[in-house]
């Protein structure tokens, strides 16, 4: 095979079609980077989802007056149960520090006892196992339950119902959006190859007069649509990068307290990047035009 | 060189392109194919490239029978052949020293002798000073010597022209024809498709005239029209 005139062909033709291979580049560059700005939407919400499903926790109260055997009994309940990931004993003085902590000291300065009770903190798998965990506790004889309540077991139920529910269906528009822009993509790189090899379908037709073998003729052609290919995905994949890092930057560093950007912020850490998303849309773009460039030929090379 | 054995080429629909089409073209001929437009000149022309396959008949080039030539062969077939267009086929985006250089990339000439070979044949047609222009800064006269250089770079034994001289003033022709003719001198087998008369009745050569797709004359000697003993008395 000779490369070398290949690819002076290749960059020849580039050189002399640059608006076409500027077309080209644009197209892609536009394809990948909607593609790459969705799957780093996608990671970024997924990394929330996950940090919010870490946080969701059950609060398990214990009476005053249960005896040490009994909390023990308790603790080994917990750590019998599979869907526990992990657990925390939260004793009486605990509780208090964590009080004064957050609400200062004068409010329990007068106090002459102490009213907060112990707990266990407990850290669910799945959040979505959240409620069979907690139901767990409702009718045990340690937990501080008023008569014909569950309250000594907190958590926050209806949040984590909400919660999950709008992770899932996020997930799923997420998915479709993927799709659909990763067809659009395809569509609008193939007939920009097309376009522009229709152009000089007669060039093709005076190569194949002169005795060249088809893939003498493709060879330029894939090389062209490779090069364009990876040109405009790489520069999509750095304007993707660098807007994620902006993005980030100023949601972390804004004091606005605008649309619960603030509990946003707690639980999104930001900038999170999908491993290898770089390579691989690159790939994807230098493969979209050699592919593309195979394709659009193969009507001008039939027989 | 070249056999037709009945070939019959129809294009759809039932435009007839050539009808039981019979001829024999020698090694070393220099041929005339005369014959008003639409008569099947360009098709012969096509068929012998394998661009076009007959419905039936067979036909031979340089002893390979096309009907069984694979597809992937058919580069090579092209490869033996020279082709001269009346709009000249070049690429427009390769100057004349690279649209000549194209037909040896393609068959794989080493590099070095593309640099020996491309000079020597542009001189040969006239084109040394053009050895960098595009297509487009050149006359339709020198455009065609480019396209005779290409066609005649690689020394096929057989050379294709398809009206050569249709798009080129007459005294222009003249030269192309003197090119046409040097190169038949080297062994090579040429086949003109020509509406040119004064160029066919002034070289005499063998002459095959074609209508409606048949072979209706074919003269060792030959001049553009058919010269009946009657039209001869009376002229």
């Amino acid at each position: 095979m000779r490369f070398r005139f290949f690819l002076s062909e290749a960059f020849g033709s580039m050189r002399r079609n640059w608006v076409m291979a500027m077309a080209a580049v644009i197209t892609v560059f536009i394809s990948t980077a909607i593609l790459g700005a969705v799957l780093v939407t996608r990671d970024n919400l997924n990394q929330g989802a996950t940090n919010l499903k870490n946080r969701v926790k059950i609060e398990v109260f214990i009476k005053d007056e249960a005896t040490p055997e009994q909390t023990q009994a308790l603790e080994r309940k917990i750590q019998g149960l599979n869907d526990v990931k992990s657990y925390k004993y939260i004793s009486k003085e605990e509780a208090l520090r964590r009080f004064r902590e957050r609400f200062g000291e004068r409010i329990i300065k007068n106090l002459p006892i102490n009213p907060l009770p112990a707990s266990y903190e407990i850290q669910v798998k799945n959040a979505d196992r959240v409620d069979s965990v907690a139901q767990q506790f409702f009718n045990d004889p340690t937990v501080d339950n008023s008569p014909g309540t569950h309250d000594g077991v907190k958590y926050a139920r209806e949040t984590v119902r909400k919660m999950l529910s709008t992770i899932s269906l996020i997930e799923k528009g997420m998915w479709v959006t993927t799709g659909i822009f990763a067809a659009a993509a395809v569509l609008l790189i193939s007939t920009t190859v097309r376009l522009s090899i229709f152009a000089r379908r007669r060039e093709v037709e005076i190569m194949r007069l002169v005795g060249a073998t088809n893939w003498f003729i493709r060879w330029p052609f894939v090389l062209e649509g490779f090069i364009t290919g990876l040109v405009g995905a790489m520069l999509a994949a750095a304007f993707v990068w660098v807007g994620n890092w902006g993005i980030a930057n100023w949601i972390q560093s804004s004091q606005i307290d605008f649309l619960s950007l603030r509990i946003f912020r707690m639980w999104w850490q930001g900038g999170a990047w999908p491993l290898g998303l770089m390579p691989s849309l690159a790939i994807l773009g230098a493969l979209l035009g050699a592919v593309g460039s195979l394709v659009a030929l193969r009507r001008y090379l039939k027989t | 060189m070249i056999v037709f054995e009945d070939v019959i080429k129809v294009y759809d629909p039932d435009v007839v392109g050539l009808q039981d089409f019979t001829c024999h073209i020698g090694k070393g001929e220099f041929v005339f194919l005369v014959g008003p437009s639409g008569s099947g000149k360009s098709t012969l022309i096509k068929l012998v490239l394998k661009e076009l396959v007959p419905e039936s008949g067979r036909i031979l080039v340089a002893g390979r029978n096309l009907g069984t030539l694979r597809k992937s062969r058919v580069p090579l077939l092209r490869r033996n052949i020279g082709c001269v267009f009346q709009d000249f086929k070049l690429l427009p985006n390769k100057t004349v020293h690279d649209n000549v250089a194209y037909a040896l990339e393609v068959v794989g000439e080493p590099r070095r002798s593309i640099r020996r070979k491309v000079p020597e044949i542009l001189s040969l047609v006239g084109l040394a000073e053009k050895t960098d222009s595009y297509p487009h800064e050149i006359s339709g006269g020198e455009q065609q010597r480019v396209s005779v250089a290409r066609a005649f770079v690689n020394h096929p034994p057989l050379l294709l022209a398809d009206e050569p001289t249709g798009n080129i003033d007459p005294e222009t022709a003249v030269g192309i024809m003197q090119l046409l003719v040097r190169i038949n001198r080297t062994g090579t087998t040429v086949v003109i498709a020509t509406h040119d008369r004064d160029m066919v009745n002034r070289m005499r050569r063998r002459v095959l005239q074609i209508e409606a797709g048949r072979l209706v004359r074919d003269e060792r000697r030959g001049s553009y029209d058919q010269v009946t003993e009657e039209v001869g008395d009376a002229l």
